[in-house]
């Protein structure tokens, strides 16, 4: 593996447990804001309330992203890996993205996540996400651990590998189940911007 | 009475294996806008209606609109504003539009690169935010053909079965085989390839499969085959080559007057394609619409290879590892078009032309090679190259880890092969011998030899090369060069049946008779229905007094081929020569019905007339 493919990266000597004091968390954002994510029905959802105080993935996916679509096999592939372990959630950012759309790509996609859509980019944010596709990893306590690339599939615009090396997001979902911190938590993604959607 | 079976030799005139022929690129724009001059950091404010459209509309929407390759439009602000700082993105890094050689002295037709000030343009518009700016200065939406971008096709054939590109992986690459289109010679102009989704599908090309090959290697007749290059050999002296090449934007090339390329009715056509997973599994079942012309050819473009695969033998982890070639022209010749071929390690790839003047001129430069986006570039002007010009290749490769797209993971060393995680060194290069009515050679004929000639000096031991060298050779009747030709070429691949066959006619028509009947007998041996085998062993026979076994070669000739006046004509001889007056008088005349003017045939019948029965 060549030296500019290596993805810094070191965990803390130790480990500390973390203790969950009560399962059944606030809501983290008061839904009478009108900010909010929401559900294929329309109904406002929060994915760290559903999660239960797990681990928790959220995908940031557009249905008219030739990168984030060749993920789609990657993405259903590590969240049946991962099973119960942590909550996945493909988000859908776009305005113009309606459920209706959203459904049968995800049908035509071979998804079997939880989607939402998240047209007032609250988790946006939330995950300082930037691209589609990209992920964001938070631990059991709500705190974002991870944000960027699925993996190294991508290194530009038209300069994919013929596989992955290096996996991101699959190093940063365990850390995040293991308790591990991670340090370099940020890794930058390819694929179409988000802030083109404001 | 001797009647002499007639000496004509059949050999294949083979033009050889050639690997990825035909092509046709186009793309011309629906509407030409010029673009604004004004330096775009002087402009200000930016707006889409006055200063983005034009560029999208000249180099984005042929690709970027509905039913199109591109993954989403670029037709509208609209569109175009929810996918700003991407444009800004892969313009700046000229990732978009894809259009790989540098800029040069030479032209292609319809060049697809974005100008530095475009470029600014673009940046400038993304960082001011995006503003639309006056309907009035919005050009004219483009108006778009629907459907077949040149009327309903003359012919349109569709690919006998799907072919299912799973979700996911790596590129694939799928061969599908077009069973015979026509059912009598045409003149082709035009092709319209449809490849299906052109969202998977980066690139086709179109072989032309005289002999059919490409049908031996499907599993059942219709399926197609995998593969990445190929080979197809040609049996005939038919080097007339096209570029049937397909890349998203592509419009049909209309060959000029005189160009066209013949389909014969027996003539396979083969789709080769390069397909990308898209995410979700996807079939795909190309389309050919085919454009007819009753102008038969009249120029006759050939495809020159500079190549050297057998030097492509890249050590892991090289990172500057250089193949070069050179063929220097006998005749003059008009360069119309150009390919430079390599698989994932390619990095740079340039081609030059060394006038005799001395002068030099880059014929493509390629400084970021990326196989996805591989493409035909015509010329905008035929290049005139003189004989005596010398056109020289330079690939680089890489085949270190910085290379984001080597195959391979740690590196491996790499050779040349027809898989993507092989390796290939090729320029090809139409060009159009100038015809001079005072030639006595076919200019083409000399540009094959050359090439041949120039092949075996790179490797001695270069089968196609030794073989067409051999088959021109005798076509202008030096028969003792071509035996040599064919005897190295036979010490290569010894069972192969074309050589032994056409080394035997050699040997026939050297006088050296008994030679010939082990090469012809081997020739059968591997292919029993081989036609102009059957057809020499049996003058062979005749020659050394064996009638019964010529007439049992002759027998099986007309079988195979009832519609050959000649082996019918031999087969009256090997009867006469046997003593069956009857068989003899009935062949000959069967031969003069499928060719009325057959003078031996009718010479023999009189000859059998005044002649009393042998026996």
């Amino acid at each position: 593996m060549g030296d500019r493919l290596q993805i810094p990266r070191s965990f803390s000597r130790f480990f500390f447990a973390i203790m969950v004091l009560c399962l059944v968390t606030s809501p983290l954002i008061s839904t009478s804001s009108q900010s909010f994510a929401t559900d294929l029905d329309g109904r406002p959802f929060d994915p760290f309330r559903a999660a239960q105080g797990k681990v928790v993935v959220l995908i940031f996916v557009r249905t008219d992203c030739p990168v984030s679509n060749r993920y789609a096999p990657t993405i259903q592939q590590l969240s049946t890996q991962i099973g119960d372990k942590a909550a996945f959630f493909l988000v859908y950012p776009s305005k113009k993205e309606n459920s209706e759309t959203i459904r049968k790509h995800d049908r035509d996609f071979g998804y079997a996540l939880a989607a939402l859509r998240d047209p007032r980019h609250i988790l946006v944010k939330q995950s300082q996400a930037q691209i589609t596709p990209e992920a964001a990893v938070f631990d059991a306590n709500r705190r974002l651990v991870y944000h960027g690339r699925i993996d190294n599939l991508y290194e530009d615009f038209g300069h994919a590998r013929k596989r992955a090396t290096t996996h991101e997001l699959a190093d940063a979902i365990e850390a995040a189940i293991a308790g591990k911190t991670l340090t370099a938590n940020a890794t930058p993604a390819v694929g179409c911007y988000i802030s083109d959607l404001e | 009475m001797t009647i002499v079976p007639q000496k004509v030799f059949r050999t294949s005139l083979p033009l050889a294996c050639v690997v990825l022929l035909a092509i046709a690129f186009g793309g011309r724009t629906p509407a030409q806008q010029k673009p604004t001059a004004q330096n775009a950091a002087q402009q200000s404010p930016v707006t889409f209606n006055r200063d983005i459209a034009t560029i999208l509309y000249r180099t984005c929407a042929r690709c970027h609109r509905p039913g199109e390759a591109g993954p989403f439009s670029l037709l509208t602000y609209a569109d175009t504003k929810s996918h700003a700082r991407q444009i800004a993105a892969v313009t700046k890094n000229r990732f978009m539009p894809p259009w790989l050689p540098e800029e040069g002295a030479l032209k292609f037709a319809d060049e697809l690169r974005l100008s530095e000030d475009e470029i600014a343009r673009i940046q400038a518009w993304v960082e001011q935010g995006t503003a639309e700016g006056n309907p009035a200065d919005l050009p004219p939406m483009l108006k778009f053909v629907e459907g077949w971008q040149l009327g309903k096709p003359d012919v349109i054939v569709k690919a006998t079965k799907p072919y299912a590109l799973p979700a996911s992986g790596s590129d694939h690459y799928w061969n599908f085989v077009f069973r015979t289109p026509v059912d009598r010679t045409r003149w082709l102009k035009a092709m319209e390839i449809r490849p299906g989704d052109k969202r998977l599908v980066h690139h086709a090309n179109v072989l032309v499969d005289r002999q059919q090959n490409g049908r031996r290697l499907e599993a059942e007749p219709g399926a197609g085959f995998a593969g990445m290059e190929l080979t197809i050999e040609s049996e005939v002296f038919d080097p007339d080559s096209h570029f049937l090449f397909w890349k998203p934007g592509s419009i049909p090339y209309v060959e000029p007057d005189g160009m066209a390329l013949r389909l014969d009715k027996d003539t396979d056509l083969i789709l080769n394609t390069h397909l990308q997973p898209s995410g979700k599994p996807e079939t795909i079942q190309p389309t050919l619409g085919l454009y007819f012309t009753d102008k038969p050819a009249t120029k006759h473009p050939i495809l020159l290879q500079l190549e050297n695969d057998r030097l492509l033998d890249i050590p892991a982890g090289e990172r500057h590892f250089v193949v070069t070639d050179e063929f220097t022209l006998p005749v003059d010749v008009d360069l119309l078009a150009i390919y430079p071929h390599a698989h994932y390690l390619g990095k740079d790839l340039q081609a030059i032309a060394k006038f005799p003047d001395g002068r030099s001129e880059t014929l493509i430069h390629i400084p970021d090679w990326n196989l996805n986006w591989q493409a035909v570039y015509r010329y905008a002007q035929p290049v005139k190259l003189t004989k005596g010009t010398t056109i020289s290749m330079k690939f680089v490769y890489d085949n270190s880890d910085d290379n984001v797209r080597n195959p391979n993971s740690p590196p491996q060393r790499v050779v040349a092969g027809n898989r993507a995680v092989d390796e290939m060194a090729h320029l090809w290069l139409q060009v159009l011998p100038e015809n001079s009515a005072s030639a006595k050679t076919d200019p083409r004929a000399e540009i094959l030899e050359a090439m041949a000639r120039h092949n075996l000096q790179k490797n001695p031991k270069d089968f196609e090369a030794h073989y067409n060298l051999a088959a021109l050779l005798m076509g202008r009747g030096e028969v003792a060069e071509a035996i040599a030709h064919f005897s190295e070429a036979n010490r290569i691949r010894p069972n192969e049946p074309t050589v032994n066959n056409a080394f035997g006619a050699a040997l026939l028509a050297a006088g050296r008779t008994e030679e010939s009947v082990p090469h012809l007998t081997a020739a059968l041996n591997a292919r029993p229905d081989y036609f102009d085998a059957r057809y020499n062993l049996g003058n062979a026979l005749a020659s050394l007094g064996d009638f019964r076994g010529a007439l049992a070669q002759f027998q099986a000739a007309v079988r195979i081929n009832p519609g050959d006046a000649n082996a019918e004509a031999n087969l009256g001889s090997a009867f006469a020569e046997i003593g069956d007056p009857k068989q003899a008088k009935l062949h000959y005349q069967r031969a003069l019905q499928l060719n009325p003017n057959h003078e031996l045939a009718r010479e023999n019948l009189q000859q059998l007339g005044r002649e009393p029965s042998p026996r």
